[in-house]
């Protein structure tokens, strides 16, 4: 709040608005008092108060109706209700019309010291939330742009001029130097794979998912998915069975943030899948929804850790050790959630665990309009309030 | 090779300039570079080239779709093949949020992530050339 804090007194009694105006002087406000509602409301406009004190009962327009119209003009001012009938109801009754605090006549000057001065706090903090809602928003919306500035664009630098140098000393590095080279590329290509997750991490764009969505057929996700994780799989001798009906169930969706949510939770059942081990994918229709689950029979989760696995940064060592990102599960359930979907665990420590994405089945009869219709309202009541 | 083709770079990493100029000299292209779209404009103005490489986050934003833009209304460079090498994909995206994210967002040719594979670099150089020479291009 910048400055000194205003105060408006909406009251229709003379002898309130001056008691109101001696208790406050000399305590640092500018304050400014209206005989009734339809004053006080303008004054809302010129005077700009950061507190508004309200009586309930007032001839004309009604104290709850000045507490609805500031709510509606600007819901950051801070009202304090003050009422000669200090019912427990009419108390409620205009916290729900969005009151801060109210205050029964009669009141002692120090009450109503301390209930301004707490209005004038409330509304300092109203303000701090906002900015710093703000600026997490923008935080998040420049991350991707940040992380790629300052720290992928060096490492692409780097790793573009070590390309270079292994393909100048190929004929005359030594085997060790070759070697020690190759574990520069490889480590250089891990930090911009992490670089890369992490700021996918925070920059799903869940309404370009929403708009890129087509019909799927759920064996192509499955399929690239199981693809990319057979380089780590083949690596820990671990095998992957695929079990898809034919013709394969359809899902509205984007294919490449679809296989990318497999990709994480696959990668996953590899992770923690022990050397030898076997993943099972399977898609089913079931009900209106389509499962995809994937399921490993390796170390699995604690029932104390389940809670967290889709959580941002949370991360576990996998069964030979691997360490992860910690937000391959938290990318995957944002996709899954912007394709209106769910995403399920079950785990037994010791036997493995199995993740399922659920997904609405797309109507084998026609397009289905209503259903296109119907999705993004659904999106729409979930994102809304915050 | 015949003639010597000549490509223009314009990326204002100079570190990645010189990991992809290394590439490009080596398979025998001729390279001459610009670190911003201003010095690379009037370069490519004054001297015929057969390829350019952009990079698209330059300066105070997304710089280099300006630039291709400017040189798709540019009668005498129009038909220049573009390959875009940008440090993250969906920074188009990000550059124009709440648009779908079209290939044909700004008319290029290609776009390939950094860090490049020299392999892949050339191949995409290659395939650039021949199509444009099958075209009937470029210019020079």
């Amino acid at each position: 709040m910048e400055g000194t804090a205003r105060i408006l007194v909406i009251d229709d009694e003379e002898i309130v608005l001056d008691s109101c105006t001696e208790i406050l002087r000399g305590e640092g406000y500018q304050l400014a008092t209206a005989s009734d509602g339809t004053r006080g409301l303008a004054l809302l406009k010129e005077f700009r108060p950061d507190v508004v004190v309200v009586d309930l009962k007032m001839p004309g327009l009604s104290g709850f109706d000045v507490l609805e119209r500031i709510r509606s003009i600007d819901a950051t001012v801070v009202a304090i209700v003050i009422t000669g009938y200090a019912t427990v109801s009419s108390a409620v009754e205009a916290m729900k019309r969005g009151a801060y605090d109210f205050l029964p006549k009669p009141f002692t000057p120090e009450e109503f010291r301390l209930i301004i001065r707490r209005g004038v706090e409330k509304r300092t903090l109203v303000f701090e939330t906002i900015a710093l809602r703000r600026e997490r928003d923008l935080l998040r919306e420049h991350f991707s742009s940040i992380v790629s500035h300052e720290l992928k664009a060096p490492l692409a630098a780097i790793q573009q001029n070590v390309y270079v140098l292994e393909a100048q000393l190929a004929q005359t590095a030594t085997p060790d130097q070759r070697e020690r080279l190759g574990r520069v590329k490889t480590r250089m290509a891990d930090l911009i794979q992490m670089v890369d997750t992490w700021r996918r991490g925070v920059s799903v764009d869940l309404d370009a998912i929403k708009a890129r969505q087509v019909p799927v057929s759920v064996r192509v996700p499955i399929d690239k998915a199981v693809e990319s994780a057979l380089v780590y799989a083949t690596r820990k001798a671990v095998t992957i069975d695929v079990s898809v009906p034919d013709p394969a169930p359809q899902v509205r969706g984007d294919q490449g943030t679809l296989t990318e949510a497999l990709v994480n939770i696959l990668g996953n059942a590899v992770k923690f899948s022990r050397e030898g081990g076997r993943i099972e994918v399977t898609a089913e229709v079931r009900d209106d929804d389509v499962r995809i689950a994937v399921a490993d029979h390796g170390v699995g989760i604690a029932a104390e850790d389940l809670p967290h696995v889709f959580d941002a940064f949370y991360t576990q060592p996998g069964a030979a050790g691997e360490r992860g990102s910690g937000l391959g599960l938290a990318v995957s359930r944002r996709i899954v959630e912007a394709h209106s979907g769910t995403i399920l665990v079950q785990s037994t420590p010791g036997q493995g665990s199995t993740f399922v994405i659920v997904l609405p089945a797309l109507d084998d009869d026609g397009p289905g309009e209503g259903r296109r219709e119907a999705e993004p309202l659904a999106a729409s009541a979930k994102d809304g309030p915050r | 090779m015949t003639e010597r083709k000549r490509l223009m770079i314009i990326d204002d990493d100079p570190d990645f300039v010189a990991g992809i100029r290394a590439i490009l000299d080596g398979a025998g292209y001729e390279t001459d570079v610009a670190y911003n779209p201003k010095d690379g404009f009037d370069a490519l103005k004054a001297k015929a080239h057969d390829l350019l490489l952009l990079d698209i986050m330059m300066g105070r934003g997304a710089e280099g779709v300006m630039m291709a833009r400017k040189i798709r209304k540019d009668p005498a460079l129009k038909d220049l093949p573009i390959l875009i090498i940008t440090g993250i994909r969906e920074q188009i995206a990000f550059m124009f949020p709440g648009q779908a994210v079209h290939p044909n967002f700004v008319p290029l040719n290609e776009l390939i992530e950094k860090p490049v594979e020299p392999d892949l670099l050339l191949e995409r150089v290659r395939a650039l050339l021949q199509a444009a020479e099958a075209r009937g291009q470029p210019v020079s």
